[in-house]
């Protein structure tokens, strides 16, 4: 070990220089459990992840430096943890103390050392049998608070867990999963609340974002992101079906932002019900296809900005946002970043919601662009049909629930994105509580597919780099303060060079990526932490 | 779009529902009980089922089996009833897919009971009575399969590999799709076997079929059946060729009667051997 530090002078130097700072700035050695000012500060300390994003605002930017491009070539597996289980890996593992907290699939979660990979604990739920959930039986991670850890369930419970045993502390049932209910987001902890929200857009549920007390469990607000009649926008709602609302989805996949300064928590919400057949839901259909910024304590909707206004193309906003301060213009704007799966990228005014600019990040054949009003222009012949119609993207969209980076020093938003079309089909559904509720489907068209590593300038919209990959590529993308970016597909974890997107380094995983990398350091030595498959992969520069 | 782009499109769009049903249904899920499914449809006839069955149709069986259900990639429904086929057996094909061929079962949280039977009361009202009886002889058929094809095709344990396993092609390709295959008048081409040409730094070109690829390295089986993986760094250039590996057989080498008998004698091809679901 002595020799090895002494290799790496410079870089020990500098992570020093980043622990002595924290040290100093917190004037005292880390918790021993995590406060709310702890997750508020994010990654001050560079040596944690405390939530999905990173921060409160989503940017999955760290700021170690001990992995650099150019020593990047350097980066070799320390450690491995395969699950036992089967299914994949959609969450961001999070790290304190020394340990790595990560929840897999059919409900299960770990403790782990995060210096070898072995396990401490391990939590299973024994889930009933019936289960319903449309697009795998997964789960994006933990929050923490206090000695706490928190989970949605495939069953559509929160659960809280002893973060020393793994044990049990309180189970909260948030909806009945028989009627195509899910939990699958990792939530997001502000002050005393977890809040979390729910999926099953596909079986015809109302959506919701709820919180709940962190001590006790117990519910304290509930928005539903379908608007009910007590609220401003449920004359959105109307067609054939009066009681559409109440079966008109609008998931939550992924965790929100939140700004504390605002007290504000903002959520991307999932496509209307039925997905493809519009009939019996004319009009917006608010608060599908929306990001929502809610008042953290009450749940009070603030604002909202809809994507895509009666969404037919099966375009969830179910994607992260991203809160940042940018200058544009001249003028340090706080927005809210937002690549959406319906092609666009979006600025919107953090505070008011107002758009301050839309503009396609991949070819787009359902909307030309974004008008200065905030709707889309839509483009003819576009609308899912019993004969069939082209529309690109296809369903999956320009991205998915992969979480992007920014940058902040380079401006730069990295995303994964996928060039597609697909022929979009509609039928007749009748809604029945636990049953799929698609009213159509859609046949992805080969020849148009396409996925790849894009940067965006965020100041102007436009496309600065781009690495393509063979394969469609579900995986999420990390950046950090010395100039990289990782990202993969195919199976291949690969790192970047953050401003020119140089490929500097990979590794075959041998399993396909539906997650995204995070960044920790423990013993003065930064981990990159992967995971693939049903298989976690623990990366450090080689000390020799 | 170019016919041979359309086709490339349809198997493209049909792997990649491959695989993302494959994904799905390799999910650890516990699926809704079904009812027990009744001997006849129960929507046969039904105007609602037949519409939305026309529309299901199109989005998930009309890829390989054609607009007009006549066969494409895969076989003719038409005469599926007139041919003796009931629907509780088309149903159970639907739900549980054809082993051994690219036609896979239908995922119960995706597709529901109801879904099956609409489609199927619409693909009944296109039934009819089969206009040709089948000609050639399959024995003789197997003579001229043996001479041209088995190099490179395996049918029931014995042959090449280089090109796909045939031994249940006639439970997965129509008599006029083979016959343009063998004609080389189709350009489908199944995944894992798109020719692929590469050059090594030393000048070596090597041609052979893509088994995988990913951003820095690509496997292949050569023309002499050796697979090989090859680093891309390595490479000064990679090929996938247009055309298949497979030369056209024009009269000149198979004439009409023995193309008539090897058609008799391939989809005649149901296999041997049990396939493991």
């Amino acid at each position: 070990m002595r020799r090895s530090l002494r290799k790496q002078r410079p870089a020990v130097l500098v992570i020093l220089a980043c622990a002595l700072s924290w040290t100093l700035a917190s004037a005292q050695q880390p918790a021993a459990s995590i406060t709310s000012q702890d997750l508020r500060d994010g990654l001050k300390n560079p040596t944690r992840w405390l939530t999905y994003g990173g921060d409160y605002g989503n940017l999955r930017h760290s700021p170690l430096t001990q992995i650099t491009p150019a020593n990047v070539n350097r980066l070799v597996p320390q450690w491995q943890f395969q699950t036992d289980t089967l299914g994949k890996f959609e969450a961001a593992p999070l790290v304190f103390d020394g340990v790595v907290y990560v929840t897999g699939p059919l409900d299960t979660g770990w403790a782990l050392d995060a210096r070898t990979g072995r396990q401490i604990w391990r939590y299973r739920r024994d889930l009933p049998s019936g289960l319903i959930a449309c697009c795998g039986l997964v789960n994006r991670g933990f929050g923490v608070l206090g000695d706490r850890l928190f989970k949605t369930t495939l069953d559509a419970h929160l659960v809280a867990i002893s973060r020393k045993t793994g044990a049990i502390e309180w189970d909260t049932a948030m909806e009945n999963f028989r009627r195509g209910y899910s939990g699958t987001t990792a939530p997001l902890v502000v002050k005393d609340k977890v809040i979390v929200g729910i999926a099953g857009a596909e079986y015809g549920i109302r959506g919701f974002i709820d919180a709940y007390d962190a001590q006790t469990g117990k519910q304290v607000w509930r928005f539903y992101t379908t608007a009910g009649p007590e609220d401003p926008g449920h004359g959105t709602w109307r067609g054939t079906d009066a009681k559409a609302w109440e079966h008109g989805g609008g998931s939550i996949w992924v965790p929100g932002a939140y700004d504390p300064e605002l007290n504000l928590t903002y959520w991307g919400t999932g496509n209307a019900g039925p997905d493809y057949n519009g009939l019996e839901r004319e009009g917006d259909n608010l608060y599908t296809a929306s990001v929502v910024a809610l008042d953290a304590d009450t749940g009070k909707l603030r604002w909202h900005y809809q994507f895509t206004p009666h969404d037919i193309w099966d375009y969830d906003s179910t994607q992260m946002p991203v809160l940042a301060d940018i200058t544009l213009g001249g003028e340090l704007r706080k927005v809210v970043l937002f690549a959406n799966r319906n092609g666009f990228f979006y600025v919107l005014d953090r505070a008011t919601g107002k758009l301050i600019r839309g503009k396609p990040f991949i070819q787009t054949t359902w909307a030309k662009e974004i008008r200065a009003d905030g709707r889309p222009m839509l483009l003819p012949n576009s609308v899912p049909s019993e004969q069939g119609t082209r529309v690109c993207p296809d369903q999956s969209g320009g991205t998915n629930w992969m979480p992007p980076s920014f940058d902040p020093s380079l401006g730069l938003f990295f995303v994964t994105a996928r060039e597609s079309c697909g022929i979009f089909f509609t039928w007749k559904d009748d809604y029945t509580p636990g049953e799929a509720f698609r009213g159509g489907a859609v046949q992805r068209l080969g020849d148009t597919q396409s996925s790849m590593l894009r940067a965006i300038d965020v100041t102007t919209g436009e496309r600065r780099w781009e690495f393509p990959f063979t394969t469609q590529s579900w995986a999420g993308v990390l950046s950090t303060a010395s100039g990289l970016v990782f990202a993969g597909g195919s199976g291949n974890v690969m790192a970047f060079d953050a401003k020119s997107g140089k490929n500097l380094w990979h590794f075959q995983t041998g399993s396909s990526l539906y997650a995204g990398a995070m960044t920790y350091m423990v013993d003065g030595r930064q981990y990159v932490l992967m995971p693939a498959g049903t298989t976690l992969t623990a990366f450090a520069l080689a000390e020799f | 779009m170019t016919r041979t782009a359309r086709m490339i499109a349809v198997v493209m769009a049909f792997a990649l529902g491959c695989i993302s049903a494959h994904a799905a249904a390799a999910q650890d899920r516990s699926a809704p009980r079904s009812e027990p499914r009744p001997a006849a449809n129960p929507l046969e006839g039904n105007a609602l089922a037949i519409s939305n069955g026309a529309a299901m149709f199109r989005n998930r069986c009309a890829g390989c089996h054609g607009a007009d259900a006549h066969g494409y990639l895969g076989p003719d429904l038409t005469s599926y009833w007139s041919a003796g086929g009931t629907d509780a057996r088309m149903f159970d094909i639907v739900r549980g897919g054809v082993p051994g061929t690219e036609m896979i079962g239908a995922d119960p949280l995706r597709v529901l009971d109801k879904d099956i039977w609409q489609t199927l009361a619409y693909i009944r009202t296109l039934s009819a009575v089969p206009a040709v009886a089948p000609t050639g002889d399959a024995v003789s058929g197997e003579r001229v399969f043996r001479a041209n094809c088995a190099g490179c095709h395996r049918v029931n344990g014995r042959g090449g590999q280089l090109g796909p396993d045939l031994s249940r092609v006639g439970s997965a390709r129509p008599r006029a799709g083979l016959s343009s295959k063998i004609r080389g008048t189709s350009d489908v081409i199944r995944p894992g076997y798109e020719p692929v040409t590469l050059v090594t730094r030393d000048g070596e070109r090597i041609r052979g079929v893509r088994k995988n690829e990913d951003e820095f390295s690509i496997q292949i089986m050569d023309t002499r059946e050796r697979l090989q993986g090859y680093v891309k760094a390595n490479l000064t250039a990679i090929t996938v060729d247009k055309q298949s590996l497979m030369p056209a057989y024009g009269p000149d080498r198979v004439n009409d009667r023995d193309l008539d008998d090897l058609l008799r004698y391939l989809t005649s091809l149901r296999g041997t051997t049990e396939v493991t679901r």
